[in-house]
């Protein structure tokens, strides 16, 4: 993966760069030792490690706002960090950059239940801001597998979903208000406890923009009340493609579940060796329904999603009795990736979305795939979505293994595009896909992307080297080519 | 439009292409339309040509099972909604039908719709017209072809354009073959109708019910005036004079305002909630039938009497439109009901004041937006219809309107000067 060209420059400036965000933010916050940076060289995509050339940790939004202001003045880059959980290395340091963390923005600000939100900063994680109020009933819904370390200005920065995203959306959908800071430095605060606004729609934008228009510094997020009841069932099937069916049934039927998830043989059998779930070793797919809401709705749609698992040739059915037994179904699900982890040395996630009744035809791509990079590939998948999470089984430690791993990867998620599918599902672009957007997207569709980006940022100095495989100058992007059109139909009513 | 102004009618994004292409080298400015329904929104724009998109029509793709609908800007709105029916599903944002209000003949299409972001009862709960959009084609003001987003329901590739385009009105490109999430329609609805003192009593009581696991899904509240206009059995110890607030005879405070809750969903379990929703306030079911008829003039704003005057959009926070009403109130003869458990308020009044004092009294009251939805004068060329935005979200959008727009060829003017 190359990034861009580190400015020498700026590398050589390193000292008087520390010395003078020492006085923006108080001393203690700027971190510039080597060992003490170390803590901050990757995030989770952590094949790729790079030292920043210095952390700060700014305590209050208007220190935040100069140190955007300073580095702009000084041409010096920023990359911000929340967690330091993105999968797609979209917190990768820079060599020339600095590393803006929102850790010490770790509080929750309100919790207003009567109009059914939560204001916190950035740095609270995912998870504490639904202990924050499930003591009255609510929860705070998309729920990322590291819910329990992310932080929502990061769930905001990556749009992230979560099993649950299905029914409940993903971070756009239940993201009420921001605070921001540009490049420029200033604080704009878009949306708020209303639902519409007249503008355009800035926050949207801002939401899984993956760093380069702003930092986040305040959210206000919805909050919904607990479902009263929530159930399982765990279905077993011969081959994937009747599971594929089975679940294009269940929304067919306009059932819309709490959740659905599928596995493949090989990561079922991973899940039930860690985890002892009670999952159908030997199955070739396995789906995991939950239904959510008020009692007597649940049982009865748990009744109608079992038959049509009958119709569609399930070869075994479990549905939850209990709480106990619901959320062991899950144990298995859930721990799929440590599962894998411990059948390999290491594993590559990737991250693609299909139209789901392309998942056949995908489950037959992947063993061929397989057998021509000669790695085995295990399937968790948001199967009602559509979203893809392949784990691709290496060992590091052969050489070549991880390029053939990556390039497995990238074959996997061109099959996604070529299916009418895309990139990226969920975890972002970042570095990991960011050479892959041509597949996706064409060079003027990236252009207008990166025309928006100049809007926020016109040099280029928040985040760069993700996301766009090319960057081009706003100059060169705002360059206008006016010519008189040909039309087309020159017989067309022009009245 | 004057009869002496050119219209274009396209029915491709290549002819649209040229049309943009041409517009820009003649130095001249387009505007974008399709049935019409929604010209009387937002300020009018500067436009030497009418870009007319009615024939851009038909649904390009649905899967159902896939939730995915693929449609031409152009398709009216009836014409999609026929044929998500068939297939037993909804646009789940509820598309309002305003042609009542804006003296038009439809409802619009779908394009529309989009570029306006419209979204009726089920906002609430569901989400917007934003919420729903998975991708784009389109035209920028740079002429220039461009998509976004996908054809799938969970997509995180490259920005959200699809966000910024819903309710952008035509000001930053011209949209073609939109996708839209559909989700299955309810297999039925019904409504809980409970008499409140007033209308602060009804946004808590609503807080109330959202704090429990019942699931209401659209909560309305209408003064006890309108809701026996729309045909609602009170009981009778209703304030039959809005403008008394208490009982001749006791002299206890009465029951000025009504809460409509909607439930959707499988019989069963809209028995269950209701009979939860009753025994926490004693209210009364209104069945499917008569629910639905309600709703739809809730969503279509039809609870107004005739003549209406300028009608006004506000969202705010829903615990925060008692205070907005009560100081509007005071100093302007008004009409008003409330959707989204008070967060959407409209209101009926005349004067040209009744604007500048709702973004005030909103300013006060925990921030939202007040847009003028039907002018029923001259009052937009005295109020700007959209919420005037503060310095540097103004030079934001300026930056972002150039970054599609840069000669401003597109719905010029529409939403703000220069924008």
């Amino acid at each position: 993966m190359l990034m861009p060209d580190p400015d020498q420059d700026v590398i050589d400036r390193r000292d008087a760069i520390c010395a003078a965000l020492k006085k923006i933010v108080p001393a203690a916050c700027v971190i510039d030792s080597q060992e003490s940076m170390r803590a901050y060289d990757a995030d989770g995509l952590s094949a790729y490690r790079q030292l920043p050339l210095a952390v700060v940790l700014p305590e209050t939004v208007e220190q935040i706002a100069a140190v955007m202001k300073w580095c702009k003045a000084e041409g010096v880059k920023v990359v911000p960090r929340g967690a330091g959980t993105s999968l797609s290395g979209g917190a990768l340091p820079l060599a020339d950059a600095v590393l803006l963390g929102l850790g010490k923005f770790n509080r929750i600000l309100e919790v207003d239940y009567d109009n059914r939100c939560v204001v916190a900063q950035p740095g609270v994680t995912n998870l504490a801001i639904t202990h924050a109020v499930q003591g009255d009933g609510f929860y705070y819904a998309p729920d990322p597998s590291s819910q329990i370390a992310c932080s929502v200005g990061g769930n905001v920065a990556e749009n992230s979903g979560g099993v649950h995203c299905l029914k409940y959306g993903l971070t756009t959908n239940n993201l009420l208000g921001i605070e921001m800071v540009t490049m420029d430095g200033e604080i704009l605060r878009l949306g708020g406890k209303h639902l519409d606004a007249g503008d355009y729609d800035l926050m949207g934008v801002m939401t899984g923009s993956e760093g380069l228009l702003g930092v986040v510094s305040e959210v206000t997020l919805r909050i919904l009340q607990k479902p009263a009841t929530q159930r399982a069932l765990l279905v077993g099937f011969e081959d994937t493609g009747s599971a594929g069916t089975a679940v294009g049934d269940v929304i067919a039927a306009g059932i819309i579940p709490a959740g659905m998830e599928m596995m493949d043989g090989l990561a079922i059998n991973a899940a039930e060796d860690f985890a002892n779930a009670g999952y159908p070793r030997g199955a070739a797919a396995l789906i995991i329904v939950e239904l959510d809401g008020p009692e007597a709705e649940v049982d009865a749609l748990i009744g109608r999603v079992e038959t049509i698992m009958r119709s569609a040739g399930a070869s075994s059915i479990k549905i939850s009795q209990s709480e106990e037994e619901r959320n062991l179904f899950w144990a298995g699900r859930k721990s799929a990736f440590p599962a894998v982890g411990r059948i390999s040395p290491d594993y590559l996630c990737m991250d693609g979305t299909i139209p789901r009744r392309r998942l056949p035809d995908m489950m037959v791509r992947m063993a061929s795939l397989s057998q021509k990079y000669g790695l085995r590939v295990a399937n968790v998948f948001h199967a009602g979505d559509g979203n893809l999470h392949p784990l691709i089984l290496f060992d590091a430690n052969q050489p070549g293994e991880l390029e053939r791993a990556e390039d497995f990867g990238a074959d996997i998620l061109r099959s996604c595009v070529e299916m009418g599918g895309v990139l990226t599902g969920e975890h972002g672009v970042g570095v990991e896909k960011r050479d892959l957007m041509n597949i996706q997207f064409t060079e003027e569709d990236l252009k207008q992307q990166q025309r928006l980006k100049c809007a926020f940022d016109a040099d280029h100095l928040l985040n760069p080297g993700k996301v766009f495989p090319h960057l081009h100058r706003c100059a060169e992007l705002g360059r206008l080519h006016v010519h008189k059109g040909k039309m087309p139909h020159p017989d067309l009513p022009r009245f | 439009m004057t009869l002496s102004t050119p219209i274009i009618s396209v029915s491709s994004l290549d002819e649209v292409k040229s049309a943009v292409t041409d517009a820009m080298a003649d130095k001249s400015r387009l505007e974008i339309i399709a049935s019409g329904s929604k010209r009387a929104l937002g300020r009018k724009c500067a436009y030497d040509v009418t870009l007319d998109l009615s024939a851009m029509t038909g649904i390009i793709d649905y899967q159902p099972e896939e939730l995915v609908l693929t449609v031409r800007a152009g398709t009216p709105i009836a014409e999609v909604q026929t044929a998500l029916a068939e297939a037993r599903q909804m646009l789940a944002f509820e598309v309002p039908d305003y042609s009542h209000l804006l003296d038009t003949a439809n409802a619009g299409t779908i394009g529309g719709v989009v570029a306006t972001n419209l979204s009726g009862p089920r906002r609430l709960t569901a989400g917007a017209a934003r919420d729903y959009l998975l991708g784009f084609e389109a035209i920028s003001g740079r002429g220039e072809a461009f998509k976004s987003g996908g054809k799938v329901m969970k997509n995180v590739t490259g920005y959200d354009l699809s966000k910024l385009m819903t309710g952008s009105f035509g000001t930053l490109a011209v949209m073609d073959e939109i996708t839209l999430k559909t989700l299955p329609r309810p297999e039925t609805s019904c409504s809980l109708i409970v008499q409140v003192d007033d209308f602060a009593a009804a946004t808590n009581k609503i807080a109330s019910l959202f704090a429990t696991p019942h699931e209401p899904g659209s909560a309305a509240i209408l003064p006890a005036e309108l809701a026996r206009q729309a045909g609602l059995p009170l009981n009778k110890d209703t304030d039959k004079d809005t403008d008394k607030d208490t009982d001749k005879d006791t002299g206890k405070d009465k029951k000025s305002c009504v809460i409509v809750v909607r439930l959707e969903g499988i019989d069963i379990s809209i028995a269950d909630r209701l009979a939860n929703l009753q025994r926490l306030t004693g209210g009364d079911r209104l069945e499917a039938t008569a629910s639905e008829a309600l709703w739809a003039k809730i969503r279509d704003v039809r609870l107004f009497t005739a003549p209406v005057r300028d009608v006004w959009k506000i969202s705010c926070p829903p615990a925060a439109a008692a205070s907005v009403i009560d100081t509007i109130k005071a100093s302007h003869d008004i009409s008003y009901f409330a959707d989204w458990a008070g967060g959407l308020v409209w209101m009926t009044g005349g004067t040209d004041t009744l604007g500048t004092d709702l973004r005030q009294a909103l300013a006060g009251f925990g921030g939202g937006f007040a847009m003028l939805i039907r002018d029923s004068g001259t009052t937009r060329q005295v109020i700007p219809p959209f919420q005037p935005l503060p310095g540097p979200m103004l030079a934001l959008h300026k930056r972002v309107k150039a970054a599609f727009d840069p000669l401003a060829v597109l719905n010029a003017g529409r939403m703000h000067d220069g924008i």
